[in-house]
């Protein structure tokens, strides 16, 4: 077969277009060449087909079960689903490395493409840098870990697919976290490339915003399809372990979350533009720190991916990337200095005070998931579990949930007395469901400091977009066509608080299932029946089938008239691994979660959780990451008047 | 100017605080069988090891002894509580607990890690 030197060839002409690519566009920064950067940047989108087409040959030899090629072998077989078979381009080490390329360069090259009102020399440079990430990528394709390699002797079948992948969930959350993974290089390049420009305005933060939040999106959604995955194939009835592959993926996420926010601050008040460009890069840097603990294994883990010879090609990556970005800020900061902030209870206030949070809680994160690696080269190394995040996390999340129900009804620049006014409705939210879950007996501290924090920040989202129906029926004309408008002047006003929305509706769904999470354990014979936490359940008997190349045993259980049957699927083609099969019965109010633990002639021992709310944290993700797009997404509408005020601005600077 | 400085300054030094707190609060040693046989520690640690060929099972209490082993050295281990699926002689296991009486480690929970190449292993399904 001939994918394999196709391919391999692909790959390295890639790398030619990209070494060009990275030549031209930094010269043509350099003498601000107008007639030089277009050809850099079209080298780079040449590149981006390549690697387009690199990934259609694995994707062929994948399908057509090309099994001289090694990466074939090892991570599909015959009898693997065609969605699965497909889906092992991005399953395996080298298939993702290709996919994360595949993203940067695509998007990259969009980005570059709409670009080009940015001036000569920041495109440029921002191709350049684009392309040196891609090098590195490239690089690792070509020469340490090509998807391409071939095996010696071609076995009659491959190896196939760890059966814990073998669902729905590998479909889908793999793409969207290594994507959301992958977009973080597109601001980080630009930001680069401002600051070797010499920019110190605007411009390059509104053009990125989109591509930032795009990964921001795709993160969420890669994050919680994690969480949800976990929860429906794994069977331990939690969601989030605190895992340091769980940390490092939630990490670049958090600090955009926090760049989000001054992003607001920086595009209407031009102030904290150095903080932005630090949000930017260190973003970018956690991604890659995080690939480089998940690639090198160096952190021990419940999740054992391949350790690999790339870790320290990761390791001299991260460190090339946080040497550059430090030298080029410190070496800029001085032109990046701002006017200060005239009030601490100001929205800007607010907004520093959500960034220091939220970093507060990405340094502990990073200390938890660091502290193994610190301690050791001192001695014995250290852990930390899951109490450990829970006791620093708690609280910083509690003053920001505090955050969220005073911040958005503070006014910009300086507040006076009236935003106090303003708090009453929130105070009021608050107190009533203090009182209420007194009264119904609540007595834990962790709710009765949650809960009617949520309360209040509910309220105060509320009363944001309220606000907005209120001018609407002032409005003239149908109300219909008025609340469109509304919305689309108030885009990004309206998208944040359906954002906050939807973060209560998380958080409320969290706090639930982990205040009142009930679990029992027992052991049934045919007939016999358990209660938890208000469900009756019977246990009618056990039955078994082989299905392809496992065996599936299930046990019947009723609840009412209807049928639950949690099940144990073992391989024994796999050294008999045995994996249980959750049933799960979803309302909005509680998840009935059951497990077979283990079956003995027909007797089988059963852990039933019930987890309240936990359908809440699914729904209020979708909001959050919805309301973010809403807010930000839009703009091609005939009243575009949430976007211009950051457009125009360098417009001005360079002037 | 200054202001902020010292607001920053308090939060930096609030967070870093806290974070110091809970690090010495759940913090624990991730000690090799022959360190922790060499000096069996007072406080709670964890121990990584491959299961071995001698798992009893008490029929009542639900208590299962084992050895793992790690670096040639074997240690007894005392666990009761859910066992995963996948435990069985060969597995690695990831125990925390303290040496009880006779030298055996009573292990609070109790984790195994998936042998196999890329994928995520099945997680705890014993909380600690």
């Amino acid at each position: 077969m001939f994918q394999a030197e196709l391919g391999a060839g692909i790959l390295l002409a890639a790398l030619v277009l990209c070494v060009v690519s990275i030549l031209i566009s930094f010269s043509a920064g350099h003498r601000e060449d107008a007639l030089l950067a277009p050809i850099g940047r079209r080298a780079f989108c040449a590149m981006a087909v390549m690697i387009v087409a690199a990934a259609l040959v694995l994707e062929w030899a994948l399908v057509g079960h090309d099994f001289e090629i090694a990466y074939v072998t090892e991570h599909t077989d015959r009898s693997l689903p065609l969605a699965l078979t497909m889906a092992a381009l991005y399953g395996g080490q080298e298939g993702s490395l290709l996919y994360w390329v595949l993203g940067v360069a695509v998007i990259g090259s969009v980005s570059l493409a709409a670009a080009a009102r940015l001036g000569v020399k920041l495109t440029a440079y921002a191709t350049g840098f684009l392309a040196l990430v891609c090098l590195f990528y490239l690089i690792m394709l070509v020469f340490v870990a090509s998807p391409f390699s071939l095996l010696a002797t071609v076995p009659p079948d491959g190896l196939g697919l760890n059966p814990v992948l073998r669902d729905g969930g590998m479909l889908i959350h793999p793409p969207f976290m290594l994507a959301g993974f992958s977009f973080f290089a597109i601001p980080f390049s630009f930001a680069m490339a401002a600051l070797l420009a010499g920019r110190n305005d605007v411009a390059w933060i509104a053009h990125t915003r989109r591509v930032a939040l795009l990964g921001w999106g795709l993160q969420g959604v890669g994050l919680t399809l994690g969480m949800w995955w976990a929860y429906h194939v794994l069977g331990w009835g939690g969601y989030w372990g605190w895992d340091p592959v769980e940390n490092v993926a939630l990490m670049p996420w958090l600090v955009t979350t926090a760049y989000i926010h001054s992003a607001q601050i920086q595009e209407r008040r031009g102030q904290l533009r150095a903080w932005t460009i630090f949000l930017v890069i260190v973003a970018f840097l956690l991604s890659i720190f995080g690939t480089y603990i998940v690639r090198s294994g160096i952190v021990t883990s419940v999740h054992s991916f391949a350790v690999s010879p790339l870790g320290p090609w990761f390791y001299g990556f991260l460190i090339v990337c946080v040497v550059t970005s430090a030298v080029l800020l410190a070496w800029r900061a001085r032109s990046l200095g701002s006017p200060p902030l005239e009030s601490a209870v100001s929205r800007e206030g607010a907004f520093v005070a959500q960034n220091v949070i939220v970093m507060g809680i990405t340094a502990a994160i990073f200390w938890g998931t660091v502290l193994p690696l610190v301690s050791g080269m001192f001695g014995t190394p250290l852990v930390v579990g899951p109490s450990y995040y829970e006791r620093v996390g708690a609280p910083l999340f509690v003053l920001l949930l505090a955050l969220l129900a005073v911040g958005p009804l503070l006014p910009w620049r300086r507040a006076g007395r009236v935003w106090l006014r303003a708090l009453r409705w929130p105070l009021l939210a608050a107190a009533l469901s203090l009182a209420l879950l007194v009264l119904f007996g609540a007595r834990s501290p962790g709710a009765l400091v949650v809960l009617p924090l949520l309360a209040a920040a509910l309220t105060t989202s509320a009363l944001e977009l309220a606000r907005g129906g209120r001018a609407v029926q002032r409005a003239p004309g149908p109300w219909a066509g008025a609340a469109v408008r509304a919305a689309r002047r108030n885009r990004r006003r309206y998208g944040a608080s359906l954002a906050h929305i939807g973060i209560v509706v998380a958080i409320a769904g969290i706090a639930a299932s982990h205040f009142w999470q009930t679990q029992t354990q027992v052991t049934l014979r045919p007939g016999q029946g358990f209660t938890v936490a208000g469900y009756h359940l019977a246990y009618q008997g056990l039955s078994s089938q082989v299905v392809g190349d496992h065996s599936v045993k299930t046990a019947h259980l009723t609840l009412g008239d209807e049928q639950l049957g949690p099940a144990l699927a073992s391989y024994p083609g796999l050294g008999a691994q045995a994996l249980p099969r959750v049933a799960i019965r979803s309302t909005p109010i509680a998840d009935l979660y059951l497990v077979l633990v283990s079956s003995r002639g027909q007797s089988v021992t059963i852990t039933a959780f019930v987890n309240p709310l936990v359908t809440w944290i699914w729904a209020g993700v979708g909001l959050m990451i919805l309301g973010v797009i809403f807010g930000n997404l839009g703009g091609a509408g005939p009243e575009p008047v949430a976007e211009p005020r950051a457009l125009r601005r360098p417009a001005v600077a360079r002037s | 100017m200054w202001r902020w400085l010292v607001i920053a300054a308090i939060l930096v030094s609030c967070t870093g605080y806290l974070i110091y707190s809970a690090t010495g609060s759940s913090a624990e040693y991730y000690e090799t069988i022959a360190q922790l046989q060499a000096h069996p520690p007072n406080r709670e640690v964890r121990v990584l090891g491959v299961v071995q060929n001698d798992i009893h099972t008490a029929a009542a209490g639900g208590q299962v002894l084992f050895s793992a082993s790690q670096g040639g050295r074997a240690l007894k281990i005392a666990y009761s509580g859910q066992l995963p699926e996948i435990f069985k002689p060969g597995a690695q296991v990831v125990v925390d607990g303290r040496p009880g009486p006779g030298g055996v480690f009573q292990a609070q929970s109790l984790q195994t890690k998936c042998p196999s190449k890329f994928s995520s292993a099945p997680p705890p399904t014993s909380g600690s």
